[in-house]
């Protein structure tokens, strides 16, 4: 039984317990197919090729990869539009603003943190929680920004009333190092 | 001195009549004085470099926006070519909920999937367009009126200038009725010897669309010049020509009344009216005189005449130029009706925005208020979806003739993390608003229940992980009062020992029950409620093999869950309502909320990968390249009455169904039914590939797959697989007794 995780792994795969590391992006790019023709099968060979311990274990360069939140210019535009709105005060503009960039750029962590922060200025702090946790599920390696998404979750626990929750939001930004 | 009384009287009672008309005019003028239905837009389509549009969707794009082919794009609402890879847009402005979008000029270059560059005529980078999201639908009751209200600047001046010289040569000069006309009407009736020509001013017309019946009596007459002179009293010329233009009927779409020259434009021409060419504008003004009787559709020839007459009238009194009378007078009438202008293309789409429309809106409101309401459909996905799914069971009856017209389907495509409804196909008949399966079809929805029993078993990663061994051996269970239960595999067969990702990758149901057994069916209900799943769950084992029913939507709403890796975000049809105004009324934000662990649901998705990759949907790769890691699960019903895919990839999520009205079988399992809908629908369109970004709760190990373990020190080469564990409950090397093989050592056996 030759069992490969075929994808999963050649893509996505960490080693052990190391943080992942930001690499240039070498996934696949997007996909167009035709008219709804039917396409030939993807090469087999290789993804069938069998794991053994001497092939997989020196994995002294990491070959996960993953794709370093890199914001398009459209999606740049758009951020520093929100920065304005909320500098000016216009919270409810500057969400609308990430939203439509979101909708660019869906798992962006920088937008999703940018509208946590948002919400937690318009006093919505459970929407903060939300978004800032949604960040930290897509920021990958990005150690700074995860501290930062974890201080603003203490903070939003705080202004709930959540102590018992900030204090442990507070250890894991301190843990983002 | 009793005379005197009469007169007084009369004049009192004349007084008082005419103050009763005052008011009523007043009332009707400056209170609400349009019942405007409440208009539906699709997504807007926003251009970037990068983004995933090609440029036939752009032309299809364009093309439904009523945009022009000239070569230099000069006006608003218009494109010229440039090279094969190129176009030149120059895009209207749009009143958007945060702000005006202005109309500018952009050069776009397009690659074979995506917008590559994107610059203005001056060669300056634009990073970022948005078009004008096009009109989808109007909310109105069966009989109503529709249209599309304009302010007096927002008329052309030509367009004026041609209802002045065609209906009211002294509309600017008269007040409110005219003598010179009345009687320069009457001269023409009487050489005609018929009725020719009317006498009403501009001002009687609107006094009569607006406040009377259309009774041809004497005392109507007087009425309405008495109400059009209290109008010219009380308003000005502009405020009265402004009413006129978005008051005048002209035409009838089905059960909908075309009025004022706003919507006409739209309606008859696809375009503003602001982009309507003189030749364009005397038409409409042609159709004041009867919007039947000249009906430029059947009546071309006759609509043409009068436009050209009008034309003509243009030229005599100067509002145009004899040569551009003759130039407007060359062309044809250049109509371009909308294929279902009457209710809406998309049905089944609108149905679901009504639904969610009268969670927070009164039908009256929708009716009358001119609400303008901003939906997430994209419509290329929408008709390529419903392409996929005609095209599908068209072939799935070919080779099974027996079923011919008895198949029906439903799709639903929405955005992956934000949970947009991209498109709603609610059966073949997509034109059609009849059932729509994709809402209402609520149907068992089998194996697609089994990642939510393996999530919950995910959920314990000091009891499950990925290459747990299941048991796939026959099971059976008597409940008092009921028959036994002893489900079988849809092979037959029972497979052992195996890993827990190929049970659901090869959907074995004897493991899955066996499995759930051990959960229970509490911990399963409760998986499936935190994944979005509102119905009532009845709590019995036959739940682990899917007896729950669920809409396709209700089923998108739970594999949305799944894809945007644990957080649940309401599926949405409207972003954002503005009133007549274009102010902001009400956003509906987005929400996301985390439901289920990140790590467990990072752990089913690459099992559900394998689904894809090699398990039941393998044969999805006819349809999509393997790179793009879809993850995914059949499903099939009892004696094949549903076949159901559902699955993601990076930026969407889709559900088909396949099955019969009467609920009769179909002979299609989920990879040879649903599977192949889902796949042909989705190859029609742009995706991004699934990646998957491992939560900090997850590491990967090299694991024996047969065995689930580690394998350390001393252990001979094996194949090997590397799988996600929660971290700190990974397997931990176990080393291989080194057994050395007792050796007869060659000197003792010299002796």
């Amino acid at each position: 039984m030759r069992v490969l995780f075929g994808l999963a792994i050649l893509t996505l795969t960490a080693c052990g317990a190391s943080p992942p590391r930001e690499q240039t992006p070498a996934g696949p790019g997007p996909v167009m197919g035709g008219a709804g023709a039917p396409v030939v099968e993807g090469s087999r060979a290789q993804e069938h090729e069998p794991l053994t311990l001497a092939t997989a274990r020196p994995a002294t360069a990491p070959r996960y990869t993953q794709r370093e939140p890199s914001s398009g210019g459209a999606v740049r535009s758009l951020m520093q539009a929100a920065e304005r709105q909320s500098s000016s005060g216009d919270s409810t503009a500057a969400a609308a603003t990430l939203e439509r960039a979101l909708r660019i750029e869906p798992r962006n962590p920088l937008l999703l943190s940018q509208l946590a922060r948002v919400r937690f200025d318009q006093g919505q702090y459970q929407r903060a929680v939300n978004f800032a946790a949604k960040s930290n599920s897509v920021a990958g390696a990005n150690q700074g920004l995860r501290r930062g998404n974890w201080n603003l979750i203490a903070k939003a626990r705080r202004a709930q009333g959540d102590e018992y929750g900030a204090r442990e939001a507070e250890l894991r930004a301190n843990a983002a190092y | 001195m009793r005379l005197l009384a009469i007169l007084f009287l009369f004049a009192l009672i004349l007084a008082g009549y005419l103050h009763h008309l005052d008011g009523v005019v007043r009332v009707k003028f400056e209170g609400k004085r349009w019942a405007v239905p409440a208009h539906v837009y699709a997504r807007p389509l926003e251009l970037f470099p990068g983004a995933l549009a090609t440029r036939e969707q752009m032309l299809h794009e364009l093309n439904q926006l009523g945009y022009r082919l000239e070569t230099e794009a000069a006006t608003p609402g218009s494109y010229g070519q440039r090279g094969a890879a190129g176009l030149r847009v120059h895009s209207r402005s749009f009143e958007f909920w945060d702000g005006k979008e202005p109309s500018r000029q952009v050069d776009i270059d397009f690659d074979k999937i995506q917008v590559s560059a994107m610059r203005s005529p001056a060669g300056e980078e634009v990073s970022l367009l948005r078009l004008e999201p096009y009109l989808i639908a109007s909310i109105h009751p069966a009989q109503s009126e529709d249209r599309v209200l304009l302010r007096y600047q927002d008329l052309p001046r030509s367009l004026i200038g041609a209802l002045i010289v065609a209906e009211d040569r002294e509309f600017f000069e008269h007040h409110g009725v005219s003598l010179k006309g009345i009687s320069r009407a009457m001269w023409a009736n009487v050489k005609a010897r018929r009725l020719v020509q009317g006498g009403s001013t501009l001002t009687q017309q609107l006094v009569k669309n607006f406040y009377l019946t259309q009774e041809r009596k004497l005392v109507r007459k007087i009425n309405e010049a008495l109400m059009a002179l209290v109008l010219e009293y009380h308003y000005g010329k502009e405020e009265i020509m402004e009413a006129y233009a978005n008051e005048i009927f002209l035409g009838q779409d089905g059960q909908r009344a075309i009025h004022g020259f706003g919507l006409a434009s739209r309606y008859y021409f696809n375009r503003p009216l602001q982009e309507l060419d003189v030749a364009g504008q005397a038409l409409l003004v042609a159709l004041i005189r009867g919007p039947s009787f000249y009906n430029p559709v059947r009546r071309p020839e006759r609509a043409m005449k009068r436009r050209n007459l009008i034309l003509d009238l243009m030229a005599e009194y100067g509002v145009i130029t004899a040569p551009a009378a003759a130039q407007a007078k060359a062309a044809p009438l250049g109509l371009s009706i909308a294929k279902k202008a009457g209710g809406t293309s998309y049905p089944a789409f609108m149905d679901l925005v009504r639904r969610q429309l009268s969670r927070d809106y009164h039908l009256e409101d929708l009716n009358s208020e001119g609400l303008r309401i901003h939906t997430t459909l994209d419509p290329w996905v929408q008709e390529q979806a419903e392409a996929a799914l005609v095209d599908r069971l068209a072939a799935f009856e070919a080779q099974r003739p027996k079923l011919k017209d008895r198949l029906d389907g439903a799709l639903v495509v929405v955005g992956r993390d934000d949970g947009e409804v991209q498109s709603v196909v609610g059966g073949r008949n997509t034109g059609f608003a009849g059932f729509n399966r994709a809402l209402d079809a609520i149907r068992p929805i089998g194996s697609l229940v089994k990642p939510a029993v393996y999530l919950t078993a995910l959920e314990m990663p000091e009891r499950y992980n990925l290459v747990t061994p299941l048991k796939d051996e026959p099971v059976s269970l008597s409940t008092p009062g009921a028959p036994t239960w002893s489900p079988k595999n849809y092979d037959g067969k029972v497979h052992g020992s195996i890993p827990l990702f190929d049970a659901l990758a090869q959907s074995y149901n004897l493991a899955t029950v066996r499995l759930g057994l051990d959960l229970g069916v509490g911990p399963v209900a409760n998986t499936l409620r935190e994944l979005g799943v509102v119905r009532t769950i009845d709590p019995y084992p036959s739940l682990f093999l899917g007896t729950l029913s669920l809409s396709p939507l209700e089923v998108a709403q739970v594999y949305q869950t799944l894809a945007a890796g644990g957080y649940w975000t309401p599926l949405r049809t409207i972003r954002e309502v503005l009133d007549q105004e274009g102010r902001p009324l009400q956003r509906y934000p987005l929400e996301v909320r985390q439901v289920v662990p990140g790590g467990p649901v990072h752990l089913l998705s690459t099992a559900m990968q394998r689904v894809v990759r090699s398990g039941t949907a393998a044969s999805l790769s006819r349809w999509l390249p393997a790179n793009l890691g879809i993850a995914g699960k059949t499903g099939t019903t009892d004696e094949m009455r549903d076949s159901w895919f559902a699955g993601f990839t990076g930026d969407r999520v889709a559900v088909a169904w396949v099955g019969r009205d009467d609920n009769e079988p179909t002979g299609l399992t989920g990879a040879t039914g649903a599977l192949q809908v889902w796949g042909a629908a989705l190859s029609r369109i742009s995706l991004a590939p699934l990646e998957l970004i491992p939560p900090e709760s997850v590491v990967f190990v090299q694991v024996d797959p047969k065995t689930g373990l580690q394998p350390g020190q001393g252990c001979a080469a094996m194949n090997l697989m590397e799988a996600p564990f929660m971290r700190g409950y990974e397997p931990l090397p176990q080393d291989c007794a080194i057994s050395v093989p007792e050796r007869k050592n060659p000197f003792w056996e010299l002796f």
